[in-house]
């Protein structure tokens, strides 16, 4: 899907965001201004957000961004303010055999089997898929007669994400359907979804696991305090927001200020390029090294005298985007910058930003000055 | 699927899932045992004296079958809906074509079922450890009549229970507070001669009150039960109706 990375101020709708479907149809979820509060609480403050038919759409955010209370909007579970369309229509008046729904907490019946409880919410259909297709697309056929309550929590939620298909849903809302399932059931859910994504099911999914999202995911929107920070394809949220490629220098002494001028004076030499060298908890980090530069930045090291344990180079990824614009970088890495300043940075990412985005992405990068 | 089949669903559902638990199916027979071997073995009736259980013994076969027709019910509703509300059940079968009457439907049909065996296993009891008797008349057949729409009547009520209180204890608690006053003010084990004047209107707005009627004049004093069972129907309909609203749909 080739859009526009945006990072969005909630309060208007995300430009680049795809406003049909890949044919240029209607969008089959809509949401304007979607507010939502609990007490003095704004779970969501504005959401702007459309997913396009035959779609994979990721929300990610922190916990207590909103993610589960605006699935609950969009399926109609719980009432919310502003405009909510599902097929063009309000979410409590859709068909609900378009609708597929696994919830975040969801606890079926304890003592019946993953094979009665895909016969059940099967049941309530006018027509379902067969039970052992979906038993063996989620990878329980080999459990199918144990009670859900002697299940493991992996094989557990993979038998709730089988009630969550089983209607053979135009639009499924996945809200965290891999927590606590083991790489193995992961892997059989990743497949589940890219197969009912390339049938054309529309897929609503949310989940803390970065690669997960990235590759699942044609476009993602990232949800903090209620309000879309950011949204669109994911290659291209990491391009404009996660800032540069960097190398990790792993060492036994701590490392001083000296050091860290040392490096950056030997780095800019043999690259000529400006790097921001940091100190880490065990060692330091060097931004902006290409992958062509990774032998001369480790020159720059030797030169410093640096002498480091191991060494390790990483692209950005959708966890750089996500940790830098939902604000909790600083608290991930304890390195001394304090989690109110980054959840401001994050906050500022969000305030400034343009329906076009652009500021926020400039704010946001580690190029663009904010460390 | 039509509604009869997603009713049929939801029943044979929480049917399979009431019947293994065995601890549950254990009390749910043993506790109204417990009570007629207590008060029809132990205590039993002294048709002479004053007070309580002066009348003769087939005088509270419907207080008797009045501990599983209320306590049953609403606890086992209440319970349910408080489970199904912890565990996003709701949440998830508000996106199903199942309506909330539906649900409730279902489960009461699943308590009629239990309830209507626990209650064959008191009236046996009863008739074989104490000295009461049965009418043998064709109003009789009436009796399982009265048993199903008192069930129905109460799921509304455990419905509506399990919907106010936000807990599992808190829905055991409320049953509790609303279960023994009916049971023992609505004609069942005390009679309206032990009643002050003034109290008696109370007792006539007492559901239980035409169940324990209904059924007395079946099993023990025979003459008119139909107005019973019509007082007893329209409230179970109102209790249902409400009952379906206030199944939660939402978080």
């Amino acid at each position: 899907m080739d859009e526009t990375a945006t990072a969005d101020a909630g309060d208007a709708p995300a430009e680049g965001a795809t406003p049909g479907g890949p044919d240029g149809g209607d969008p089959v979820v809509v949401g304007e201004g979607v507010r939502k509060s609990y007490g003095d609480v704004d779970a969501l403050d504005g959401v702007d957000l459309d997913v396009a038919a035959g779609e994979v759409f990721g929300l990610i955010g922190p916990n207590g961004a909103g993610k589960t209370t605006l699935v609950r909007a969009l399926t109609g579970t719980t009432e919310a303010e502003g405009g909510l369309r599902v097929f063009g229509e309000p979410p409590r008046e859709v068909d609900p055999s378009r609708i597929g729904l696994l919830p975040q907490s969801f606890d079926p019946p304890a003592r019946l089997t993953a094979r009665e409880l895909v016969d059940y919410y099967g049941g309530l259909y006018d027509a379902a898929r067969d039970t052992e297709a979906v038993l063996d697309d989620v990878g329980m056929a080999d459990d199918a007669d144990a009670w859900y309550e002697t299940l493991s929590g992996g094989q557990r939620r993979r038998t709730c994400v089988a009630t969550a298909v089983v209607n053979d849903p135009d639009l499924l809302f996945l809200d965290e359907p891999t927590t606590g399932i083991d790489p193995a059931g992961r892997r059989a859910i990743h497949r589940l979804i890219e197969r009912l994504a390339a049938d054309g099911t529309t897929v609503f999914l949310t989940s803390h696991a970065m690669d997960e999202v990235e590759r699942l995911a044609d476009r993602v929107a990232m949800l903090r305090d209620g309000r879309v920070v950011a949204s669109g394809a994911p290659d291209r949220l990491v391009t404009e927001h996660g800032g540069a490629p960097r190398l990790d220098a792993a060492t036994a002494a701590p490392t001083t200020e000296g050091v860290v001028e040392a490096v950056a004076a030997g780095v800019r030499d043999r690259l000529g390029t400006d790097p921001t060298v940091e100190a880490t908890d065990d060692g330091l980090r060097v931004w902006g090294v290409r992958p062509e530069a990774i032998g001369d930045a480790v020159d720059a090291l030797d030169d410093a005298g640096v002498a480091f344990d191991s060494l390790s180079w990483s692209e950005p990824s959708l966890e750089d985007v996500y940790l830098r614009l939902t604000g909790e970088e600083y608290a991930r890495r304890g390195d001394g910058g304090p989690p109110d300043e980054a959840a401001g940075e994050g906050r500022r990412a969000a305030d400034d930003a343009t329906p076009g985005g652009g500021r926020a992405a400039d704010d946001a990068t580690p190029d663009g000055g904010d460390r | 699927m039509t509604r009869l089949g997603r009713i049929r669903t939801e029943a044979v559902a929480a049917a399979r899932s009431f019947t293994r638990r065995r601890t549950a199916v254990f009390f749910t027979f043993f506790f109204p045992v417990i009570l007629v071997v207590i008060f029809g073995a132990l205590v039993r009736t002294q048709p002479t004296g004053g007070g309580l259980f002066a009348e003769p013994a087939g005088y509270y076969i419907p207080g008797y079958l009045a501990v599983v027709v209320l306590f049953t019910p609403l606890s086992r509703v209440g319970s349910e809906i408080a489970r199904h509300r912890d565990g996003g059940r709701f949440e998830k079968l508000a996106t199903t074509p199942l309506s909330r009457a539906e649900w409730l439907l279902a489960h009461t049909l699943v308590n009629v079922g239990i309830i209507g065996a626990a209650s064959l296993l008191i009236l046996g009891l009863v008739l074989a450890v104490t000295d009461a008797t049965l009418i043998l008349s064709p109003a009789l057949a009436a009796l399982p009549l009265f048993v199903a729409v008192a069930v129905a009547l109460f799921c509304g009520l455990g419905a509506v229970l399990g919907s106010l209180a936000d807990s599992q204890d808190g829905v055991i608690a409320a049953s509790n507070t609303v279960a023994l006053p009916l049971l023992f003010l609505s004609e069942t084990f005390v009679t309206p001669s032990l009643l002050p004047e003034w109290f008696l209107p109370a007792v006539a707005a007492s559901p239980l009150t035409y169940f324990a009627r209904g059924t007395r004049a079946i099993t023990f004093e025979g003459g008119a039960w139909t107005g019973d069972l019509l007082v007893l129907t329209a409230l179970a309909a109102g209790f249902l109706a409400v009952g379906a609203y206030a199944v939660p749909r939402t978080e």
